[in-house]
């Protein structure tokens, strides 16, 4: 993330000396104040998805709904808690069902609970987060809206063409993601062999695969 | 239809929980503090960001690069059209909003361009704001293999979009 920020601000300044120098500050700010306006928007969204997912755990239907997709999610997510099902459960049915804002704070739970202390992402963690960015969502409503805005003769058209195209990338990520847990986890194995003689190295290799 | 999904919920999850004695309003409260402690931690990561992504848009950068992909993506089938969209996609939910708007005014909102990008925008979602955003709250600094998978799988979604909206 270092590395993709700080190219991205350069080659950008770069761009922005040559073309416009005096923009360059303001165009941080608006950014900068974009990211604010957007915050309060969020506080609004999260406060109402928050107090219904609180409710939603007080009358026990996050744990039904856990038992219902748990074949599922148990197999995709070996070796997580019950707390982390249930709030992958609760993400993936939001998002599917379009609700973006209901999405995000569960999505933010359940990687809470998949965390093991170390400063590196887990291979659950980074599936997890392989799903949320493909986009599962069964309609998508807003550009629904706005197709329908701009004059559309068949607004919801996109809708199938949107499924195949989303089932596709999904299953591509989820693969993909399988692949490179198996060859990480296979490379770590290899080193920890290979390296006997750096005992400091090892343990801090073998403690990343716990 | 889908319009009456979420009140009806909403509504029948607050009736639930006052048969079943929840305390709604106490939840009420209790979520809307909850919130303000999320975003708190949340906004450092939004903010640096879309600092860096306002500033990728807006110096041009954007469109010089679309420029350069853009025999790659004609190769891939991708209408040169799409290149701006394809790189704005997984770094701004808002930007690419507003760039699927002036596609919808250039081409015609029916056009098989602007079909493309309507599915390519609605089945793939902002990479480096699901990265950073979930991630926030815990330890983790390294995310591996995390976002590279993702933008692959979004940009074979987008391949498929347009081959689909060929077809279909």
């Amino acid at each position: 993330m270092n590395l993709v920020f700080t190219v991205m601000i350069i080659a950008s300044l770069i761009m922005i000396i040559v073309v416009s120098p005096e923009s360059a500050f303001s165009i941080m700010i608006s950014g900068a104040s974009s990211a604010l306006k957007l915050a309060f928007t969020l506080i609004a969204i999260y406060a109402i998805w928050l107090s219904v997912l609180g409710l939603m755990e007080g009358i026990g239907l996050n744990k039904a709904m856990n038992k219902l997709f748990r074949p599922i999610t148990k197999r995709l997510f070996k070796g997580e808690s019950d707390l982390a099902l249930e709030y992958i459960t609760l993400n993936f049915s939001a998002n599917l069902l379009g609700m973006g804002g209901a999405a995000t704070p569960l999505g933010i739970k359940a990687m809470e609970c998949m965390e093991d202390g170390s400063d590196k992402a887990t291979d659950n963690m980074i599936l997890f987060m392989v799903i949320n960015s493909t986009s599962i969502q069964l309609i998508p409503a807003t550009i629904i809206g706005l197709r329908a805005a701009a004059g559309s003769n068949a607004a919801s058209d996109i809708i199938l063409p949107s499924l195949i195209a989303t089932v596709i990338s999904t299953v591509t990520g989820v693969i993909l993601a399988k692949v490179f847990a198996f060859i990480t986890k296979k490379e770590r194995k290899k080193d920890s062999v290979v390296l006997p003689k750096a005992p400091l190295f090892a343990k801090i290799k073998s403690r990343g695969k716990a | 239809m889908s319009k009456y999904i979420l009140p009806v919920f909403i509504g029948l999850v607050i009736l639930a929980a006052f048969i079943k004695k929840v305390p709604v309003y106490d939840n009420f409260v209790k979520g809307s503090k909850e919130s303000i402690s999320l975003i708190l931690s949340i906004f450092p990561y939004i903010c640096a960001v879309l600092i860096a992504v306002e500033l990728f848009s807006l110096s041009g950068l954007n469109s010089y690069l679309a420029k350069i992909m853009s025999p790659v993506l004609t190769f891939l089938g991708i209408p040169d059209e799409l290149c701006e969209l394809l790189i704005i996609r997984p770094l701004s939910g808002n930007g690419s909003l507003a760039l699927l708007e002036g596609i919808y005014k250039t081409h015609g909102v029916d056009s098989y361009v602007s079909r493309c990008a309507s599915v390519i925008v609605g089945a793939s979602e902002t990479v480096f704001y699901v990265g950073t955003v979930y991630f926030s709250t815990t330890k983790v600094k390294r995310l591996r293999y995390a976002i590279p998978i993702s933008l692959v799988a979004c940009y074979v979604g987008a391949i498929m979009a347009c081959l689909i909206c060929r077809i279909m």
